[in-house]
C-alpha cells in the first residue's frame, strides 16, 4: 500500500508541477503573478477537446493545436495589456489585477462557446492500458503525465542554464534595465516568455483535463490555488522550484490523507505553507529574489 | 388641476390604452434567478432552459386562461449578495407573482427570507439542503431531499449485492456533497451497515488515489459516493484503475446523462437514486426529452426536468385562480392556490407535502415524490426493478 | 413616491453592500499605506462574520454586543499572528497572509459549530442602513485623522523607505502591527455588518476570491488616498448591476472594464497627482 501511495504521490506531484511551470516562468521573468493562468489552462482543455471531438485529430495534434491557442492568448495578453503597463511603470500589483480581468472575461468567453456544463473526451480518444509492477497500478495517462512534465522541466532548465537565450531570460530576471543596456531585446523575450508560459499551461490543461475528464469553464480556478502554494513552496520563479514545489505538495498531500485524515488534508497543507513562509520566506529550495518591480 | 395641453392628453390616453390593452390577455410576470454565471451556471442553466421549454409549450397553447407566461430571467451567479438583489429587482421592480430560484441552498438561504418577508412565492427546483422550507410558508421547492431519496437506494443496493460493509468518500468542502454525506451516514447508521473508512476530498483535487488505496485496503462491498459530477467520473475510473472492483452507491450527483459514457464499464452495477432519469419511458418525459434536444441541442438531466415540472406546477395553480390587478392579492391567491397542484410531470407523480413548523412558525412545502432507482448496465441508468 | 420606495426597496442591499466593501477596501488601504502587501483581510472579515453570528444564533447577545466581538476577535488575532507574519515582506507577506486566509477557511470548513461548508442561516437582520453609514463615516474619519497624525506619517516613511525609517530610530514593526491589526479591526467590523443583513454566510465567501477582490477595489480605485477605496469599492460592487441588461456577457463586459480603467488608469480612478495636474493645467489655460 505504502508503495502505491508513492506512486499516487508522485503522479499528483507531477500534475501541480505542470501546472506551476508557466506560472512560475512569468512570475521569473516578468514579476506578475498572473492570475489568468488558470484560465489559459482551461482554454487548452477546451481546444484539445475540440480538435478531438471535432476535427477528429489524434491527440498528439490537439496538444500542438492547444499550445498554440494558449500561447497565442498568453502573447496577446502580453502585448495588448502587459506591455503598455510597463511602458506606463505601472504600480507592481496593477498588471495582476489586469490579469484577473483577462481571467473573468476567458471565463466568460468559455461559457458563452460551450455552455456551463461539463463536457468530457470521448472514451475512445483516451490512451487505454495501464501498467501493474509489483502490486501497484499506473495509468497510461499517468505516465506519460509523469514523463511530460519532467521532460520539460529538463528542457526548460536546460535553454534557461545552457543557451545564450536562457542568460538573456536570467539577466532579464535580475534587472531588465540592466539587460536592456546590454542589448538585450528584453520587450521581445518579455513576448516569447509569456507565449511560452501560457503554451506551458495550455498543455497542461490538455493532460490534466484528460486525464480529470471534466472540462467547465470554471475548472482552472482551483487548480490556479495549488499552483500559488507550489511556487510559494519551491520559491518564486524558480524553474526547478515549480518541479520541487510540486512534488513536494504531491507528497505532502498524499502521505496525509493516507496516514493521518483526509478530513484536515487543506489545513494541514497550507498550515505547513504558513510555517514555511515564516522561516524560509524564499521557499524550501529557493534563493531569495529580490527586485524593485 | 390645470387643464392638460392636447399633446399630453392624447399621449396620456395613448398611455392608457397601452396599458388597457393586456388586460383582456393580461401578462403573468413569473421571475426566475438561476445561476447563470459562474460555478454554479452547469446547474442553473438547463434549469432555466426546462423553464423556458415549459413557458413555450403553455403560451403556444394559449397561456393560462388566455394570459401569457412572461418569464423575466435574472442571473444570480450563485452569490449571496447577488441572489438578494436579483430577487428585491424581481419582486419590486418587475413586480413578479412569483419567483423560481435560486439555484443553490446557500443562496435560497441569503434570499428565501427576502421573499418571504415580501409575500411572494420563491419555489426552488434544485435546493436540497435541510431546512429550506423553515425559512416560512412562502418557501415552495419540487426538488426531493436526499433523506427521501438516500435510503431507498441504500436499502435497494444492499439487498442486491448482500452488502456487509462499505467505505464513504465526500466532498467536505461543498454544502451539497456534505449534506448528503451526512444523510448516508445517518441511513447507514439506521440499517446498521458498518463503514470501513470515511474519506474526503476537496474541490479541485484532481487525483483521488490516495483515498482510494485506503478503501481499498479495507476491502468494502460498496463504495458510498457523495460526490458531484465533475468527480464521480474520475473516482470511478481511479477505483477500477487501482483494481478496486467493488461497485459504488452514488448521491444526486451521480446523475448526469454523459456521466458513465466515459466510464462506460468501470460504472456498471452502481446504484443512483434520483428523482428523474431519461429512461424514464412515460409519455411526458419522452416528450419533454426529444423537444429539450430540439430546442437546445443538448441531453437535459434532473435540472433541467425538474425546472420543467416546476413552470408546469405554476401554471396548474394559475390557472385556478383569477388574476385581479391587485397584486399582493395575486400573489396571495397563488401562494394559497400551490400546495394543491398535484402533476404528473416528467419527474414523475408529483405534489407538495407541508414542511413540520419548527418553534411554532410555520414552514414551506416540500416535494413528495417517489424517487427512481437505477441501476448501470452497459453504461445506460437502467430502471431498477428487483433482483 | 411609489417609484422612489420601490428603488430603495430594490437597491437597499446593494447600497448596504457598496458601504460594506468600501469598509473592506479602506482596511486593506491602510495595511498598503505603511507598505504591506496582506491579503488576510477577507479572513479577518469572515472571523468577524462568524463571531458575531454566533454570538447571535446561540447566545442571543444584542446586536452592539455583537458587533464589538466581531469587531476584536480578528484584530486579538492579527495581535497574536502579527509579530511572526509581519517579519515578512512584498510578494512573501502576501502568499504568508493568503495561506493563512485558507487555514482559517478550512478550519471554518471542519468545525461542528460554523455549521462547515453548509454555513450558517437564519441570522436575523439586525444591520440597518444608519449603522453601516454610520461606521463608514467614522472609520474615513478616523484613518483621515491618522494619515495627518505621526503614525500616518511614519507609516507613509515607512512606506517609502523601511530601511531609512528604521535607521532613524522608528519603531517599525509596531507600526507595522498597528496597522495590521487595524485593518482587521475594520475589516472584522465589516464582516459583522455584513452576516447581518444577508442572512446566511459561508465558508466560501472569505476563501482566496474574496481576498483578491478586496486587493482588486482598494488598487483600482487608487491607494494614494481614502477615496480611492471607496472609489473602487462602489464601481465594482455597482459594476454587475447596471451590467444586468447584457444578459450573458455581463461577465465578459465586467472583465473587459478592469481590464480598460488599469490600462488607461494605472495608478487607479483616484489619483491626487493626477487630478492637482490637471487641475494646474485647466488653471493655465485659463490664464492663456
Amino acid at each position: 500500500m505504502f508503495a502505491q501511495q508513492l506512486a499516487n504521490a508522485l503522479t499528483l506531484g507531477s500534475v501541480y508541477a505542470l501546472f506551476a511551470l508557466g506560472f512560475t516562468l512569468v512570475f521569473g521573468v516578468l514579476a506578475v503573478i498572473n492570475l489568468s493562468h488558470g484560465a489559459v489552462f482551461m482554454v487548452g482543455s477546451y481546444a484539445a477537446l475540440v480538435l478531438v471531438t471535432r476535427f477528429q485529430a489524434p491527440l498528439w495534434l490537439a496538444l500542438i493545436g492547444a499550445m498554440l491557442v494558449s500561447g497565442g492568448i498568453g502573447l496577446l495578453v502580453d502585448v495588448l495589456i502587459l506591455k503598455p503597463l510597463r511602458a506606463r511603470n505601472a504600480p507592481h500589483l496593477i498588471p495582476m489585477i489586469a490579469t484577473i480581468g483577462v481571467a473573468i472575461m476567458l471565463t466568460s468567453a468559455g461559457q458563452g462557446l460551450f455552455g456551463a456544463e461539463i463536457h468530457r473526451f470521448p472514451e475512445e480518444t483516451l490512451p487505454a492500458g495501464e501498467l501493474v509492477i509489483a502490486g501497484i497500478h499506473l495509468r497510461a495517462l499517468e505516465i506519460g503525465i509523469v514523463a511530460v512534465a519532467f521532460a520539460l522541466m529538463a528542457l526548460l532548465f536546460v535553454v534557461l542554464r545552457r543557451t545564450q537565450l536562457g542568460r538573456a531570460l536570467r539577466a532579464i530576471a535580475e534587472s531588465p534595465k540592466a539587460a536592456y543596456l546590454l542589448g538585450i531585446n528584453v520587450e521581445g523575450l518579455f513576448h516569447l516568455t509569456s507565449f511560452v508560459a501560457a503554451a506551458l499551461g495550455g498543455v497542461a490543461g490538455v493532460l490534466i483535463g484528460l486525464d480529470f475528464n471534466a472540462i467547465t469553464p470554471q475548472m482552472g480556478q482551483p487548480i490556479l490555488h495549488k499552483g500559488i502554494a507550489v511556487i510559494i513552496l519551491g520559491g518564486m520563479g524558480d524553474i526547478r522550484g515549480a518541479l520541487i514545489g510540486g512534488l513536494f505538495l504531491g507528497f505532502a498531500e498524499v502521505m496525509s490523507k493516507a496516514y493521518l485524515s483526509s478530513q484536515m488534508g487543506d489545513a494541514v497543507a497550507f498550515g505547513l505553507l504558513f510555517l514555511i513562509l515564516l522561516v524560509r520566506p524564499s521557499g524550501l529550495f529557493g534563493r531569495v529574489l529580490e527586485r524593485k518591480a | 388641476m390645470t387643464p392638460m395641453k392636447p399633446l399630453l392628453k392624447s399621449l396620456a390616453i395613448a398611455t392608457v390604452i397601452l396599458a388597457a390593452a393586456p388586460a383582456g390577455a393580461a401578462n403573468l410576470r413569473i421571475g426566475i434567478a438561476e445561476a447563470l454565471s459562474g460555478g454554479a451556471a452547469q446547474y442553473g442553466t438547463p434549469i432555466r432552459n426546462g423553464m423556458q421549454l415549459a413557458a413555450e409549450e403553455i403560451n403556444a397553447k394559449g397561456g393560462v386562461n388566455g394570459n401569457q407566461l412572461q418569464l423575466v430571467i435574472e442571473d444570480e451567479q450563485g452569490k449571496k449578495e447577488e441572489a438578494i438583489n436579483v430577487f428585491k429587482k424581481l419582486i419590486f421592480q418587475d413586480k413578479v407573482l412569483m419567483i423560481f430560484g435560486p439555484t443553490l441552498s446557500n443562496s435560497m438561504f441569503a434570499a428565501g427570507p427576502v421573499a418571504n418577508a415580501s409575500k411572494v412565492v420563491a419555489f426552488g427546483t434544485s435546493n436540497t439542503a435541510n431546512g429550506i422550507t423553515d425559512i416560512g410558508p412562502w418557501i415552495f421547492r419540487n426538488s426531493v431531499m436526499e433523506s427521501d431519496v438516500l435510503p431507498v437506494t441504500v436499502a435497494s443496493a444492499v439487498k442486491h449485492y448482500g452488502i456487509k460493509k462499505v467505505a464513504v468518500i465526500y466532498g467536505n468542502d461543498d454544502a451539497f456533497t456534505k449534506s448528503g454525506y451526512d444523510v448516508f451516514k445517518a441511513v447507514l447508521a439506521e440499517q446498521k451497515i458498518p463503514v470501513t473508512t470515511t474519506e474526503t476530498y476537496v474541490k479541485g483535487d484532481v487525483d483521488f488515489k490516495a483515498q482510494l488505496t485506503k478503501i481499498k485496503g479495507g476491502e468494502p462491498d460498496a463504495i458510498v459516493c457523495s460526490c458531484l459530477a465533475e468527480e464521480a467520473a474520475n473516482i470511478i475510473l481511479q477505483a477500477r484503475s487501482l483494481g478496486l472492483r467493488a461497485p459504488f452507491i452514488g448521491g444526486n450527483g451521480f446523475n448526469s446523462p454523459k456521466l458513465f459514457d466515459i466510464s462506460k464499464l468501470a460504472g456498471d452495477g452502481t446504484f443512483v437514486g434520483s428523482p428523474w432519469s431519461n429512461a424514464n419511458p412515460a409519455p411526458v418525459n419522452q416528450n419533454f426529452v426529444a423537444a429539450y434536444k430540439k430546442k437546445f441541442g443538448a441531453e437535459p438531466n434532473q435540472f433541467a426536468a425538474q425546472g420543467y415540472d416546476a413552470m408546469y406546477t405554476a401554471a396548474t395553480a394559475l390557472k385556478s385562480i383569477k388574476i385581479t390587478d391587485d397584486l399582493a392579492a395575486d400573489r396571495q391567491a397563488l401562494r394559497d392556490a400551490l400546495p394543491k397542484v398535484t402533476l404528473n410531470g416528467a419527474t414523475g407523480p408529483f405534489k407538495f407535502r407541508p414542511a413540520a413548523p419548527k418553534a411554532g412558525k410555520p414552514g414551506g412545502f416540500d416535494a413528495d415524490q417517489k424517487p427512481f432507482i437505477y441501476i448501470i448496465k452497459g453504461g445506460k441508468f437502467t430502471l431498477y426493478t428487483g433482483k | 413616491m411609489a417609484w422612489l420606495s420601490d428603488f430603495w426597496s430594490t437597491y437597499n442591499t446593494l447600497v448596504y453592500s457598496i458601504g460594506v466593501h468600501a469598509m473592506l477596501a479602506l482596511s486593506i488601504q491602510i495595511t498598503l499605506s505603511c507598505g504591506l502587501l496582506s491579503l488576510a483581510n477577507a479572513a479577518f472579515m469572515g472571523i468577524g462574520a462568524y463571531v458575531s453570528a454566533l454570538l447571535t444564533l446561540t447566545l442571543g447577545w444584542p446586536f452592539p454586543a455583537v458587533l464589538a466581538a466581531g469587531t476584536l476577535a480578528p484584530a486579538l488575532l492579527a495581535l497574536l499572528i502579527g509579530a511572526p507574519v509581519l517579519r515578512l515582506s512584498g510578494v512573501y507577506l502576501a502568499m504568508a497572509t493568503l495561506a493563512f486566509g485558507e487555514v482559517v477557511r478550512v478550519i471554518v470548513l471542519n468545525l461542528e459549530i460554523t455549521g462547515g461548508p453548509e454555513g450558517l442561516n437564519g441570522i436575523p437582520p439586525s444591520t440597518e442602513g444608519w449603522h453601516i453609514a454610520l461606521f463608514l463615516a467614522l472609520t474615513v474619519y478616523g484613518l483621515v485623522r491618522l494619515a495627518r497624525s505621526r503614525v500616518g506619517r511614519a507609516f507613509e516613511a515607512i512606506k517609502e523607505d523601511e530601511v531609512a525609517a528604521r535607521l532613524m530610530g522608528m519603531d517599525v514593526d509596531g507600526h507595522k502591527l498597528f496597522a495590521f491589526t487595524l485593518g482587521a479591526l475594520i475589516a472584522g467590523l465589516a464582516g459583522a455588518l455584513n452576516a447581518h443583513y444577508t442572512f446566511f454566510i459561508s465558508p466560501r465567501e472569505y476563501g482566496f476570491e474574496s481576498a483578491v477582490d478586496i486587493l482588486t477595489m482598494a488598487v483600482l480605485g487608487g491607494t494614494s488616498g481614502l477615496l480611492g477605496p471607496i472609489l473602487g469599492a462602489s464601481l465594482l460592487t455597482v459594476l454587475p448591476e447596471v451590467l444586468r441588461f447584457l444578459q450573458d456577457w455581463r461577465m465578459a463586459v465586467n472583465g473587459a472594464i478592469l481590464i480598460l480603467v488599469v490600462l488607461f488608469l494605472p495608478t487607479g480612478l483616484w489619483d491626487p497627482h493626477r487630478v492637482r495636474a490637471w487641475l494646474r493645467r485647466k488653471r493655465r489655460e485659463e490664464k492663456a
